[in-house]
């Protein structure tokens, strides 16, 4: 790396998305002067392409650390939305009535009942609050429900938020409470010693005792720099905007939410597709056609806006957090659920990291359980 | 359905492409918007052409909409494009069936550019492109005390076309600042461009008696409910009707979602698609031609339209290539006389510098202020989409088209860099909203 002057600080956070900006948050409500590095206008950023769901009733299916942790996040949000509210005097709509997820025919009806059936014995002592219901029940709950709906499983732990407000009041937070956000500094080099590290972004050089990898898909190349590992790879999905409409939806849906501006938001697919954006008018088709046949009102509303978003991907689709043990001081976080677990990142994660250690709690989430299953 | 050329737009350019192309043996689908042909500048004028409001060109636009339909082509009107994904040539439609061509050709024009003063907003304030839409398709002239403020030759135009049918405004306030007369005459092009530029003259003789004031600046539109004057620095009039408008820029939304290469115009400050002679752009298989490719005019958006339809026709394999020049040389020199005046007429109407104050609303859709914007790019959006994520502006039905060139602007003024670093709003499908229930085809 040249020689160059350096800009010193307690803690460089790079990635200025959703995972980045809530730990950068985190670090300077603790008193760590941070600097929060960014790419430019263009970028993946998966941050600028979340659906905004607040969601624990499907996550951590055989990992009921990850169905913990996620709750934990749902538990920590209304603090944080209180706080953001409170510092920059954004709303983040944050709502958590509980939701639904729709099954459109018997057998989803029937697998729906055992996966959460499963969750619930999985979670033990933690309990895992959940119903099923029929649909006769369910449209009192859910107005202009389709007569393609067989029923729905229900959590009280569910709800959503506006991701963009996160992202905007988080950076405001962020700035407002001392902290460095650096826009156009895509992270070049990196030179890493325990507790003593370097990087060169955007024609600078920073300098800190402690380095948080939140780049995203960036991670991957990334990690092994310092002297850890982001097998993440991406993952395409797809969401319809709609116009605004009355308040018709009381709760979250895991396919369809209504914001607080009155927009449905209709999403979302999962595809295989590598580092590709485009949009597939079939799979925006199909996204269209499960709306109707849920919500047959929904058919007479303009799609205004549509997006394709790159997911960040582990290969067992949960999160990894790590310390790397060759350069203590070095943490990686790498999630596709930033807006659920940015309550956790903000307030639980972020003091780990000012303290130089993951709770024991965060342990199954480290890369080296990709080693483990390798090796067996 | 599958088609040798699919044409986006059935104004000018998209007419006598499709003309020529059919007349070349290709099979042609054109596919707009409008429930008939002309696009903006001959809207309706399958109905209007004879309307001596309007002028003599409009009875020339009559005859090129009356080829049109006599050509075999595969005409859609009232129909969207909504998505388009150029490597497989498909074309997602609403309000027919879906398509596919080998070569795709976007005519889709122009629009009018934002003039974002304090209370654009309210009532009674409308562009003057909006009132000349008025006056084509129902013949509705504003009542009471109109106004015109801002420069370019619509602008002359419509002033003439209002008093023609009885409805003269009362006063034109001028943009363009002083000395910018003295530059663009350096351009030259007079003789060349001699009859546009008799046609200009003859728009400002006839407006002649309608009170104006020179190189106006601090336009402001006040009033409790609706408009009910117009200020500017140093004076006020009454007024009932504000018609703003500086200028048209290309409409980029199509080139831009799919990624096509732009080029930034300094004169004019705004994009357009890179294209060669005959309108190919950066993609293989697509071309632009007419006012989407950079503002020119309807004669010149004609030539362009007949350029792209022989590039087409010799690319599918169509026309040979000692044809091709053969055919293409007369077109090539009427879009070079029909151009012949725009450097003269680029350097005087360039947009005048203007300062948006806080107060004033940049995204009418999502009501973002300039002084939201500004704070916004002081925190860290670097360019429109950062911004877009942070304040919800260009996320409302006109997905940008209105508030893009504003945005960048004040980011650039907020940054001190430029609009052409900072950049573009990334569009995505669907282009025009499509309802859920007719994406589902349920």
């Amino acid at each position: 790396m040249r020689r160059m002057q350096s800009d010193s600080f307690d803690a460089i956070v790079i990635g200025g998305g959703l995972v980045g900006a809530a730990i950068a948050w985190g670090l300077q409500r603790q008193g760590l002067a941070t600097v929060l590095l960014d790419e430019g206008d263009v970028a993946y950023r998966a941050s600028r392409g979340n659906f905004g769901l607040v969601w624990v009733q499907s996550k951590g299916l055989g990992a009921p650390w990850y169905q913990r942790w996620t709750r934990t996040s749902a538990g920590a949000w209304p603090g944080l939305a209180a706080e953001l509210a409170e510092r920059t005097g954004a709303d983040i709509g944050l709502a958590q009535p509980g939701g639904v997820h729709l099954c459109l025919s018997e057998a989803e009806f029937e697998a729906r009942a055992a996966r959460m059936a499963r969750m619930r014995a999985e979670a033990g002592n933690a309990g895992f609050d959940y119903r099923m219901l029929r649909a006769a029940e369910l449209r009192d709950m859910l107005p202009g429900l389709g007569p393609s709906v067989t029923g729905a499983s229900w959590t009280p732990y569910d709800g959503h938020a506006n991701p963009l407000r996160l992202l905007h009041a988080l950076h405001r937070a962020f700035v407002e409470a001392g902290g460095a956000y650096v826009p156009e500094a895509k992270v070049t080099e990196g030179q890493a010693a325990p507790h003593d590290f370097a990087v060169a972004a955007g024609g600078r050089r920073f300098a800190a005792p402690r380095v948080v990898l939140a780049a995203g898909l960036g991670n991957a190349e990334l990690a092994p720099l310092f002297g850890l590992a982001a097998p993440v790879r991406p993952q395409r999905g797809q969401v319809l905007v709609t116009e605004r409409a009355a308040a018709l939806l009381p709760m979250p849906v895991t396919t369809i939410r209504q914001t607080q501006e009155g927009s449905l938001m209709l999403g979302d697919s999962m595809e295989e597709v590598g580092f590709d954006l485009r949009q597939k008018p079939e799979v925006m088709r199909e996204i269209a056609r499960r709306a109707v046949l849920s919500f047959p009102w929904i058919g007479g509303l303009n799609i205004v806006r549509a997006w394709s978003a790159l997911r960040v991907m582990a290969p067992d689709g949960l999160p990894i957090y790590d310390q790397s043990a060759r350069y203590p001081g070095a943490f990686t976080a790498n999630c596709h659920s930033g807006v659920t677990l940015a309550g956790a990142h903000a307030h639980l994660l972020a003091p780990m990291i000012a303290a130089g250690a993951l709770d024991p709690a965060l342990e199954p989430f480290t890369a080296g359980r990709f080693d483990v299953r390798a090796a067996s | 359905m599958s088609t040798d050329l699919a044409i986006i737009g059935a104004g000018p350019a998209g007419m006598a492409a499709a003309i020529e192309a059919a007349a070349l043996g290709l099979s042609v689908a054109v596919i707009d918007e409008n429930p008939a042909p002309g696009g903006q500048i001959f809207r309706g004028v399958e109905r209007a052409g004879g309307d001596p409001a309007l002028g003599p060109d409009y009875a020339e636009g009559l005859a090129l909409a009356r080829a049109f339909r006599a050509a075999p082509i595969a005409y859609h009107p009232a129909t969207a494009l909504w998505h388009l994904d150029p490597e497989e040539g498909h074309l997602s439609l609403d309000g027919a069936p879906d398509l596919t061509a080998r070569r795709v050709l976007l005519a889709t024009g122009a629009q009018e550019r934002p003039v974002p003063i304090p209370g654009w907003t309210l009532p009674g304030v409308m562009t003057a492109g909006a009132a000349q839409i008025l006056l084509k398709t129902a013949g509705m002239v504003p009542v009471g005390r109109t106004v015109l403020a801002g420069q370019g030759p619509l602008l002359h135009l419509l002033a003439a076309q209002l008093g023609r049918a009885g409805a003269s405004p009362v006063l034109i306030l001028e943009t363009t600042p002083p000395g910018r007369r003295r530059a663009a005459l350096a351009k030259g092009g007079f003789w060349a461009g001699r009859r546009l530029l008799a046609k200009g003259l003859g728009l400002l003789a006839e407006t002649r008696a309608i009170p104006r004031h020179c190189a106006v600046t601090g336009l402001r539109a006040e009033g409790r409910n609706r408009v009910e004057r117009i200020a500017w620095e140093g004076g006020s009039a009454r007024c009932d009707t504000l018609l703003l408008h500086e200028g048209v820029i290309p409409a980029t939304h199509i080139p831009l979602a799919l990624g096509l290469e732009m080029r930034w115009d300094p004169v004019q400050q705004c994009w357009h698609p890179a294209v060669d002679a005959y309108g190919a752009s950066s993609h293989p298989n697509v071309a632009v031609a007419g006012d989407g490719a950079g503002i020119g005019g309807w004669e010149a958006a004609v030539a362009a339209g007949h350029l792209a339809a022989l590039d087409a026709a010799r690319r599918l394999g169509r026309l040979a290539a000692e044809d091709f020049a053969g055919r293409a040389r007369p077109w090539l020199r009427r879009r070079r006389e029909a151009l012949a005046l725009r450097p003269f007429l680029d350097a005087l109407y360039a947009p005048a510098p203007a300062s948006i104050p806080d107060t004033t609303i940049a995204c009418r859709c999502e009501e973002v202020t300039a002084g939201q914007i500004r704070a916004a790019a002081r925190l860290g959006a670097t360019g429109p989409n950062q911004m877009k994520a942070y304040l919800r502006c260009g996320m409302g039905p006109c997905q940008g088209r209105l508030c893009g060139t504003t945005v960048a602007a004040l980011i650039a003024e907020a940054r001190g860099s430029t609009a052409e670093t900072v950049g573009l709003y990334r569009p995505r499908a669907p282009y025009k909203p499509i309802t859920v229930g007719a994406l589902a085809r349920l």
